[in-house]
């Protein structure tokens, strides 16, 4: 049984009056996927953000790897190891794709930069041949696969992944979710993706449900049907 | 009298083009426009003349130094924190200017003359199709095209140059692989304020600078940059390059008091036309 690299309990951020999270507490164990699903307004990305250190929290604590990271500024927890895709602006837009993996890796060694490089291209045939080409003249999913790239080259030791299937084919979807799973296997890292989409059962460990910035359930996978998870992300757990 | 504007005005253009440089880097990476740039430029300037009898490269080298040192401070514990706390343009209009007004200030105060002309030694003259050009001007404009092009490398092949870019594309993203942005922002802005000392030491050797040069750079400088498409680096050479011409042909052809009505009717013109500027702001590099 692994232990936990990223504990967090009695989280609470607010957008002026409104709360988004509302003491939330959850755990991540080492080399897990772990899939975040609710609806629109659940509070996933500012839990996720908050971890990242790009949202204010009001109070609670974040544990990662024996560290108390809740004051801590983005670039801290960066180097201590934690890094998120954003859903909106996760690439840099008029840099080729080459030159945004090589700007990714910016916190690894020379002899490790052109491996994590080599990774995202062996994952992604697709950015090796477009290697040349401006970011935003990719199309959507191929765009999708330069964020989750950017995460890969990063080589954080988790990766927190903000609803990477939004707008993408289903058949794009699926083998995102498996090169995700892929990037678990083969590398242990650890994934924390937050979802709307039901394939995301295909690839988590553990799945936990937020609605209204609480969490209402948090289970191994296996224990979960579909149609629980569907009537959550459609809103209507209670 | 063709050829002769026409070398006049590149010349101009090119001179001009340093304080575009350092307005395209500071606005490009930071995105934050700051109108103390001329001023601190040519308190530079003043601080070379004053060391200039000891030891040219070493006057030259203070002056650049100074420049870049307060350029990086005054963003580091001033720009950046205001950034950060949302300030928007009329907020650094208001204080960028009144940190103008105090480097305007401590020139009067500390330097005992506030007309000064930088006597740096010329370069001789070269002949161009008839033209007799004094070397230093020929100087002073490869100078401005080797920095441009310096730049562009520095962006495309070091670190530093992709973090640049990077934090001015995505700061949120450059934040979230590990960039310092903070630093990137303060390097951005001492480099933006040395060039501008540059542009200064240059504009004091063939022409002269007074407590109002540096206003007349900076505000110029960034108008230029607007035509050019603000951010955009080659935007700005280009519109150095015309507006340095027009300058010189309107003193030309219709005299001196002329210069600014027809530049900034030009000016006005073009950004009626296309209000991003010749080449469209990019806010990068």
């Amino acid at each position: 049984m692994s232990e936990p690299i990223l504990e967090v309990s009695g989280l609470t951020a607010c957008y002026g009056m409104i709360s988004a999270l509302k003491g939330i507490g959850f755990y991540v164990n080492d080399n897990e996927i772990v899939g975040i699903v609710g609806p629109n307004g659940a509070g996933k990305t500012t839990l996720l953000e908050s971890i990242a250190g790009s949202m204010h929290i009001k109070e609670g604590q974040i544990n990662f790897l024996g560290h108390q990271i809740e004051r801590w500024p983005v670039l801290k927890r960066r180097q201590l190891g934690l890094m998120l895709v954003p859903q909106e602006g996760n690439i840099f837009p008029l840099m080729s794709v080459k030159k945004n993996l090589e700007v990714s890796v910016i916190l690894s060694n020379r002899a490790k930069k052109e491996e994590l490089i080599d990774r995202v291209y062996k994952l992604f045939p697709v950015l090796w041949e477009k290697r040349r080409q401006i970011a935003n003249t990719l199309s959507g999913g191929q765009q999708k696969m330069l964020a989750v790239g950017i995460g890969i080259a990063s080589n954080a030791k988790i990766m927190l992944i903000d609803e990477p299937s939004i707008g993408l084919a289903p058949k794009l979807v699926t083998k995102l979710f498996e090169t995700l799973k892929k990037i678990k296997e083969d590398t242990g890292k650890t994934i924390v993706l937050s979802e709307q989409n039901i394939k995301v059962l295909n690839i988590a460990d553990r799945l936990f449900g937020l609605e209204a910035g609480e969490i209402r359930f948090d289970e191994k996978t296996e224990n979960l049907s579909r149609d629980v998870v569907k009537d959550l992300y459609l809103g209507s757990i209670s | 009298m063709i050829l002769n504007g026409i070398i006049t005005g590149l010349i101009m253009g090119g001179i001009l083009s340093l304080p575009v440089l350092g307005v395209a880097v500071i606005y490009g990476i930071t995105g934050i426009p700051n109108f103390a740039i001329g001023v601190i430029g040519v308190f530079g300037g003043f601080l070379t003349w004053y060391f200039l009898s000891f030891n040219m490269g070493i006057a030259i080298l203070v002056g650049v130094v100074f420049c870049f040192a307060i350029g990086y401070i005054i963003q580091r514990i001033l720009l950046t924190p205001i950034s950060e706390r949302g300030g928007d343009s009329t907020l650094f209009f208001i204080i960028t200017v009144s940190l103008g007004f105090v480097f305007e200030g401590l020139m009067r105060a500390i330097f005992p003359r506030p007309s000064i002309s930088l006597a740096l030694p010329r370069i001789g003259t070269i002949n161009i199709a008839g033209v007799t050009v004094e070397g230093f001007k020929i100087f002073a404009l490869l100078f401005a095209l080797g920095t441009l092009v310096i730049i562009r490398l520095l962006e495309e092949h070091t670190e530093i140059g992709k973090s640049w870019q990077a934090t001015s594309q995505n700061l949120k993203l450059a934040k979230l692989i590990g960039i310092k942005t903070n630093r990137v922002f303060s390097i951005a802005s001492g480099i933006g304020c040395a060039l501008a000392c540059v542009g200064a030491i240059f504009w004091g050797s063939l022409y002269n600078l007074n407590l109002m040069t540096g206003w007349d750079l900076g505000f110029l400088g960034f108008i230029i940059a607007v035509v050019g498409g603000i951010g955009n680096i080659w935007g700005g050479i280009i519109s150095a390059l015309i507006m340095g011409m027009v300058m010189s042909f309107s003193g030309y052809l219709l005299g001196g008091m002329w210069q600014s009505v027809i530049l900034y009717f030009i000016v006005i013109l073009v950004l009626i036309v296309a209000p991003k500027g010749i080449l469209g702001s990019e806010r990068s590099l």
